[in-house]
């Protein structure tokens, strides 16, 4: 078996539980009180509205999930096909909607906590917090800390505490808990028919509630039960066969539901009248007409027990996937560069994204601190029915701009009809909600878009397939849509060519090169003067007198800015001050968040090379962005000599030659030295072909690699030659390593040295020693 | 172990397991080893699934950690064969590898973490060293941080 399909451990029955056991939580155990007082025996009808809507959705979803089986899912899909902008709202609002869904099925667990156990809500006394926090307008009503509050705020720091430390049950437990669940709740269905009275639901549409058009307010308010089809897609790259088994579990789980909610409404509402399930006579009304249903039978204690049991085991499943699920699109997020990256750090030794959980824990806290049953569900659902809306949209965009990579297993059917109406239905539902949730629905949005702009777009590279349609068919578009397309591009910071400088005589020089690349690639140059002071003297007491180290300390970089005002580029100018150059200027280019560092080598250009520390060898494995070092002796790029032998540093030495051929013009040849000429001549042609270099020269020498190089070198102006390993720059700077070939031809060399790609874990931990 | 078949020949270092978990781990592990001749070596990363439930971490993102964890280990000894494996039952799953690359012992360096956290986390470690069907070596550890 291949890894990949060894890394893919769920079947269909595992997915179909993890969609089952999500959902089936909050519709049954914890809203009926509120949707019986809704809408009267006519919200069977609204759990019905929305299980269609969340159908369409579901198969909008599992053609995404099949073409794109990604950690992330909903948040993934816009994302990629929409734009970092549309993620921002997308993966904002899939995260907070999922805090408060936890919040809301914690607090379902508080309250069936509270029907056996005596929490001592007494103890510390009805807190009233509005009196304290100005949250009254947000809360609608004073609140305070009711017995089920403190249970579920017990409750949740227990589920938080779980998947902070990772235990997990095994998958059989799952199944046994979600078979449990549809068991209990089958009994309970059944007996409660044969107690249930057709009167007692007459009249279906009651008239205090609204009668028929109390419907679609009261789909609003149980719509919260439906968020977890779209948890499966989270998981979708864990999944076996995820062409089959995905569209079944997730389209399956929504029907299965479905069903059960409609059925078990109606149930309800025939045994007990729906006026009495309402939240002033009850918090638990399942318990009411469990009593009733079993009591027929004499076991009515048997009953409350088994439906309390299930309550607690649904809600706290409910939570505990939406906490996994809000760690996903953390995940998903920070991949995209939408949250920093630490947020996504993995701990040592529980192996779980801790800091994403504990955020997200306490976010949850929080809303069942200061939320109610009902806005918490609300607000739920409001936040996934904007992601939802935007799922279907990114749909159609995929299949309008039809990238090559998009080939779903699954697919919609009749498009675009569905994707149009799950668009239409979700965001159309949220109009049926109360103007605050709707108003808070859009602070949500409008929380995303500042998000976009004012942090992830400087730091998000990922553009949507949308604007790359957009903008590859200007013509065809409207010129409003490419305007908008262009100006919320993600800049992902604008390209920074760092030039460390410390010899007045190499300025010019290093100033050339790094201003030639930046303008080719819209950058900006960023002159850093590094005065190396001695061990003994403080940093502090340099930086004071720069003039004493370094006399003429303005000019260089005023030669920097004269020089590169020639070329039009932008330039930064600063003054850093360092016991250890060459350490100083990794750390500055990590801290500048440079693209590329243009440095010259040579005698005493940068301090003092060949001080060989302990510290350095953490820098050899972590070169923090691309690297040039000239070896100066005078700056000619009209004929350049390209010597490959492959390999990413030679990757970057082709970028560099074409960078400067664009901008000065130069000649290119490249050098492949190899065993046989045949050889030789199929890898070069190759190789340039990749590289984009067809029309350079090309040479295919044989003999010995470095006094090859050596010779040819005589009839070109500059060499730019490629890191052969990892590290060899910094180890060349330092002087434990001579290169004999920098050494003796007679041109410049321009040294390239390929970014160690950071990984993630590197980049999530920071820069620990 | 049924019968003890000859080992007077066999070379105890002829082939190393190394498991190793995050990069951090990697890296003072394979420092830990590099100072001493060795004949073959193979780093091991076991990926945890939840099999049959959702895991802890991503796949995406695991696999990337158990890349970094190599790149870090090949910094000191380049010459590792790498192997990555996915299971619920780490140490399960290191003693699987362990005999499908017929490794002739298990080195691997102890995490020092106190009693708590070995509590919540089973001590993989010491089952390691109780449940192996060869010989296992433990790395002196200097702690993590």
């Amino acid at each position: 078996m291949s890894d990949e399909e060894l890394a893919k451990d769920l079947g269909l029955f595992a997915a179909l539980t993890i969609g089952v056991g999500t959902m089936i939580g909050a519709g049954i155990f914890v809203l009926p009180g509120q949707a019986a007082a809704a809408a009267g025996p006519a919200v069977a009808l609204s759990f019905v509205v929305g299980g269609v809507i969340s159908l369409f959705t579901a198969l909008s979803a599992s053609e995404l999930g099949t073409a794109m089986p990604k950690a992330g899912g909903s948040y993934y899909y816009v994302n990629h096909a929409l734009g970092p902008l549309f993620g921002s709202i997308a993966g904002w609002g899939n995260w907070m909607g999922l805090a408060f869904a936890s919040a809301f099925y914690t607090l379902g667990f508080g309250e069936y906590l509270a029907t056996f156990l005596p929490i001592p809500a007494l103890v510390l006394g009805p807190i009233n917090l509005s009196t304290y926090l100005p949250i009254q307008a947000l809360t609608l009503g004073p609140i305070g800390l009711t017995s089920y509050q403190l249970g579920a705020l017990l409750a949740g720091t227990a589920f938080i505490a779980v998947n902070y430390v990772g235990a997990k049950e095994t998958g059989g437990v799952q199944i046994v808990i979600v078979t449990l669940l549809v068991g209990i709740l089958t009994l309970f269905s059944v007996l409660g028919i044969l107690q249930a009275d057709i009167s007692t639901i007459q009249p279906f549409f009651p008239a205090e509630t609204g009668g028929v058009g109390a419907v679609l307010p009261a789909t609003g308010l149980v719509f919260v039960s439906f968020l977890g089809f779209a948890k499966i897609t989270t998981v979708a790259e864990e999944l076996k066969n995820p062409g089959r088994n995905l569209p079944i579990a997730v389209v399956g789980s929504v029907v299965v539901v479905t069903i059960m909610y409609a059925v078990i409404m109606v149930v309800m509402m025939g045994v007990v009248n729906w006026r009495q399930l309402g939240p002033e006579f009850t918090t638990t009304p399942v318990l009411d007409v469990a009593e009733i249903a079993f009591g027929t039978l004499g076991f009515a204690a048997v009953g409350v027990a088994l439906l309390t049991f299930a309550g607690l085991l649904a809600t706290a499943s409910s939570a505990n996937a939406s906490i996994l699920a809000s760690s996903r699109i953390n995940f998903a997020m920070g991949r995209d560069k939408l949250v920093t990256a630490k947020l996504n750090a993995v701990h040592p030794t529980f192996a779980t994204p801790y800091r994403s959980i504990a955020v997200t824990g306490g976010l949850i806290l929080l809303f069942i601190v200061v939320g109610d049953v009902k806005t918490l569900a609300k607000a739920g659902s409001v936040l996934h029915l904007i992601v939802y809306g935007l799922l279907n949209v990114a749909l159609i965009v995929m299949r309008k701009a039809d990238p090559d990579e998009y080939r779903p297993e699954f697919e919609v059917p009749l498009y675009p009809i569905v994707p149009i109406l799950g668009a239409v239905t979700s965001f159309g539902l949220i109009a049926f909600m109360r103007p605050i949730e709707i108003v808070l629905s859009l602070v949500f949005v409008a929380g995303g878009i500042v998000w976009y702009l004012a942090y992830a777009r400087n730091e998000a590279d990922k553009e949507g397939i949308l604007s790359q349609y957009i903008l590859s068919n200007p013509d065809e578009m409207p010129g409003a849509a490419v305007t908008a397309a262009t100006h919320v591009q993600p800049d992902g910071g604008a390209y920074r060519v760092m030039v460390p400088l410390a010899n007045p005589k190499h300025e010019k020089d290093l100033i050339s090169l790094a201003c030639a690349v930046a303008r080719q690639r819209g950058g900006v140059v960023d002159a850093v003067h590094v005065v190396t002071v001695p061990d003994q003297t403080s940093l502090e007491h340099a930086a004071d007198h720069l003039d004493e180290h370094d006399e003429d300390y303005r000019a260089v970089l005023d030669a920097a800015r004269t020089d590169a005002e020639t070329f039009g580029v932008d330039i930064e100018t600063h003054t850093v001050v360092s016991h250890r150059s060459f350490e100083e200027i990794f750390d500055t280019a990590r801290t500048h968040q440079a693209d590329l560092v243009v440095m010259g080598w040579g005698e005493s250009s940068h301090g003092s090379p060949g001080r060989a520390e302990s510290a350095f060898d953490d820098l050899t494995m972590d070169l923090p962005c691309d690297f040039l070092v000239l070896k100066d002796r005078g700056f000619d790029p009209e004929d350049i000599l390209v010597p490959t032998a492959g390999g990413p540093d030679s990757d970057l030495s082709a970028e560099v030659a074409k960078l400067l051929n664009a901008e000065f013009d130069s000649t290119i040849t490249l050098l492949h030295v190899a065993d046989t000429r045949a050889e030789g001549t199929a890898f070069l042609e190759e190789w340039a072909e990749r590289h984009g270099l067809d029309d350079a020269e090309r040479r295919v020498e044989t003999g010995d690699v470095e006094s090859v190089i050596e010779r040819v070198a005589d009839d070109y102006s500059m060499v730019i030659l490629g890191a052969t390993e990892q590290g060899l720059l910094s180890r060349l700077v330092r002087g434990s390593l001579v290169l004999d070939v920098v050494e003796d031809v007679d041109c410049s060399v321009l040294l390239a040295e390929r970014a160690r790609k950071r990984g993630l874990v590197e980049r999530l931990l920071g820069d620990r020693k | 172990m049924t019968s003890d078949p000859d080992r007077s020949n066999e070379d105890l270092l002829r082939h190393l397991l190394v498991p190793v978990a995050t990069v951090e781990d990697a890296r003072a592990t394979a420092r830990a080893l590099a100072p001493y001749r060795l004949q073959r070596v193979t780093v091991l990363h076991v990926v945890e699934k939840g099999e049959g439930v959702p895991d802890k971490t991503p796949v995406e993102q695991s696999e990337s950690i158990a890349r970094e964890a190599f790149d870090a280990f090949r910094e000191f000894i380049p010459e590792a064969e790498e192997k990555v494996a996915y299971r619920r039952d780490v140490v399960g799953a290191i003693l699987r590898v362990a005999e499908e690359v017929d490794a002739s012992a298990i080195g691997f360096r102890p995490r020092q973490n106190g009693r708590f956290l070995r509590f919540l986390t089973g001590d993989k470690s010491l089952r390691l060293v109780t449940s192996a069907d060869r010989p296992v070596l433990a790395f002196p550890g200097e702690s993590d941080e």
